[in-house]
């Protein structure tokens, strides 16, 4: 089996087309009406404030979160079809650090997808595995238990994870929170890295200054899209003042006489 | 019953037998529960089936047949439904949710086996407390063999069980590190949840005919939390609680027999025993290991300190030797060490002892300049926490400080910092 990244359609680059996508957590919509298209090879950015739905977009994409409306293509194609193509870091706190596994153990997970059912990854997945990890710099660690890494190291982990995987697409949720400067930097290299692969890396993320100097291109995100395009036009102060505005939006307040019903609390 | 001890007639092996084969079973489940942060539920679980089971019953089924499993089954699935139903659809709080609706099941279980008490055959205390004594009794034919039914159920639950782990193992194993990304790479989470709360359903359901609906849940979930004291890898983990638990239902019900007591009780009073044996034992973060290791590093200090302050006293910045019973002990060891030797009536430095010496007051002069120089302190503020931290400092830090602060400079009271000795530049790789 080869790369799949450069199977099929070698001269256009990974898309992602969100439709009029709208999502809502137990009835109350938190993202409403995005509609955008993020073309590659580029390394991605949506930034937004705290609540504005950014790491729901990607859990909408992955299917995580149901849609409300509207539809996201991959490639054109619906995910069920293209899942092993695209890969996700989820956000760090979400899972157990102190689970009984090694550092290899949660690298080769990027694998199962190839592996398929009732059968190990074999010599192959863990040689892969370990280069992987080589490209994160921690081959030295992988037979420690992951409770035993630093935030950056952890985060280099589930970089690790995914670059396994051989995705086209990545779609990485704050992969900077909480990590030292040295693996950020590290971890930027490797996106950098993927992309000159001819991969499209989308990255959730919060850090406005930073934003402006990895990202090839920018969406704007506050319960709606604000503004999406090449970084250096998206992140004027005009269009950061609408994101940022600090006080309750109107879709706040639709949001919440969606959630219940019409009647005033 | 209680006659001689090393003779063990056949009965009481079938009974050690069975409940060795149940609490394997539970075992392997219960590391899955354990480290999905989810031993909660196999409680309420190991309760919340009983009204599957009686009605199976009522409807013919027979104790631990399929029917019955199937009734538990579909108890264990309700319940977690009710739950997850409670949680999300009515807004109350997890552990309440949990704690409503396994209650609420059990209690019906307790209400219907009273009242059709003359017409099913289950005897309301055997599901309650177990009744492992009399396993052996309850035979069933196999190939000619009385095997009794207990063991029967017991061995194919641990076989179905093993065989369900290791087919899905890798799927599990993901979907319980980390759920989302799981679902993200298309593993069917929910499914491999359901399946565990079916196999945790059946291996309850074994587990009534050893320890009773009370405390089969310290079979489900007190070897695997003693496991994971002790291993840090999943598969070591589950096949670690499946010992465990195989040796305390053997040590308990052993113990049991012989103060003639409960074996369900002795089982799980084993298991507790055991559990607390594993907190102190435990390596890296167990009480005895974190007692030693304290108590190395006091002893390395006292060492450490003696032979800082001899070295001091060579120099004449300061005087007298230190007291005190660990003060005595250090020397002798120093003195044992050959860092240490007495001439003349006094002690003394050796040339070894002279070279580590050195090392503690260079690290200890090179943290106070440094102190001195980055952080506000006042001058008779610098001495206690380089007295301090001259324990942890290694040769990589101390070529960073001295690299910052100079060699030439000296500590802030204007004393000399001592060279790297020799054996440390030695060791340059």
């Amino acid at each position: 089996m080869t790369d799949s990244a450069g199977s099929g359609d070698a001269a256009a680059g990974p898309v992602v087309e969100f439709h009029d996508v709208t999502v809502a957590y137990s009835g109350r919509p938190v993202l409403w009406n995005v509609d955008l298209v993020i073309t590659g090879p580029a390394v991605f950015g949506i930034v937004g404030p705290n609540g504005a739905g950014k790491s729901t977009l990607l859990k909408a994409a992955l299917g995580l979160v149901p849609l409300a409306g509207g539809s996201i293509r991959f490639d054109g194609a619906p995910l069920a079809a293209v899942r092993h193509l695209v890969g996700y870091v989820p956000q760090r706190e979400t899972v157990d650090w102190g689970f009984p596994v090694s550092v290899m153990d949660v690298v080769l997970m990027g694998t199962y997808g190839r592996v398929g059912w009732f059968r190990r990854p074999g010599h192959r997945e863990r040689e892969w595995s370990a280069e992987c990890l080589r490209r994160v710099g921690l081959a030295d660690l992988a037979g420690r238990q992951i409770g035993r890494l630093s935030g950056g190291q952890q985060q280099r982990v589930f970089l690790a994870r995914a670059l396994a995987q051989r995705a086209r697409i990545y779609l990485l949720d704050e992969p900077m929170a909480g990590v030292d400067a040295g693996s950020q930097e590290m971890i930027f290299g490797v996106l950098d890295g993927l992309r000159a692969e001819g991969r499209l890396i989308i990255v959730v993320h919060h850090d406005l200054r930073s934003a402006a100097s990895w990202f090839d291109g920018v969406a704007l995100i506050d319960m709606r899209l604000v503004a999406a395009g090449p970084t250096a036009s998206v992140l004027t102060p005009k269009n950061l003042r609408r994101t940022y505005a600090g006080q309750p939006t109107v879709l706040e307040e639709l949001s919440r006489a969606v959630a219940t019903g019409g009647r005033t609390p | 019953m209680t006659s001689g001890w090393p003779v063990i007639d056949p009965l009481h092996a079938w009974n050690i037998a069975t409940a060795m084969v149940v609490a394997a079973g539970c075992g392997l489940v219960g590391s899955l529960l354990v480290v999905r942060r989810m031993s909660l539920l196999g409680d309420a679980i190991s309760h919340a089936v009983l009204p599957g089971i009686v009605l199976a019953v009522i409807a013919g089924g027979r104790p631990g047949g399929g029917l019955v499993m199937l009734g538990a089954v579909a108890a264990a699935v309700l319940t977690a439904w009710l739950t997850a139903g409670l949680t999300a659809g009515a807004g109350v709080a997890e552990d309440a949710g949990t704690g409503v609706a396994f209650t609420t099941l059990f209690a019906l279980g307790v209400v219907l086996v009273s009242a059709f008490a003359s017409r099913v055959d289950l005897d309301a205390s055997c599901v309650l407390y177990g009744e492992l004594e009399l396993a052996a009794f309850d035979t069933v034919s196999v190939a000619g063999w009385e095997v009794p039914r207990g063991f029967m159920i017991g061995g194919l639950v641990l076989v179905g069980v093993v065989v369900a782990m290791a087919v899905t193992w890798k799927e599990q194993v993901f979907a319980a590190f980390d759920p989302a990304a799981a679902r993200a790479a298309g593993v069917p989470v929910a499914m491999l949840s359901l399946g565990l709360l079916a196999a945790t359903a059946v291996t309850t359901v074994a587990g009534f005919g050893v320890a009773g609906a009370v405390l089969v849940v310290a079979l489900l979930v007190v070897p695997a939390a003693t496991a994971e004291l002790l291993v840090d890898r999943l598969h070591r983990l589950a096949i670690l609680a499946a010992v465990i638990g195989m040796l305390a239902a053997a040590i308990g019900y052993l113990a049991a027999w012989r103060l003639n007591t409960s074996a369900a009780g002795m089982i799980a009073v084993v298991l507790g025993g055991g559990y607390v044996l594993a907190v102190l034992v435990a390596p890296g973060d167990g009480l005895l290991a974190r007692v030693c290791s304290a108590s190395a590093l006091r002893w390395r200090v006292a060492r450490e300190d003696r032979l800082a302050s001899m070295w001091r006293e060579a120099e004449g910045t300061a005087g007298g030797g230190s007291a005190g019973p660990l003060a005595w002990l250090a020397t002798r060891a120093l003195t044992i060490e050959g860092a240490v030797e007495r001439s003349a009536g006094r002690w003394r430095l050796t040339a070894a002892g002279r070279s580590r010496a050195e090392t503690i007051v260079r690290s200890h002069r090179l943290w106070e300049a440094w102190l001195g120089r980055n952080v506000e302190l006042p001058l008779d503020h610098l001495h206690p926490p380089a007295e301090w931290v001259e324990h942890h400092i290694g040769r990589g830090v101390r070529e960073r400080l001295a690299a910052e602060v100079g060699e030439q400079a000296g500590d802030p009271h204007g004393r000399a910092i001592p060279p790297e000795s020799a054996r440390h530049r030695a060791g340059d790789g």
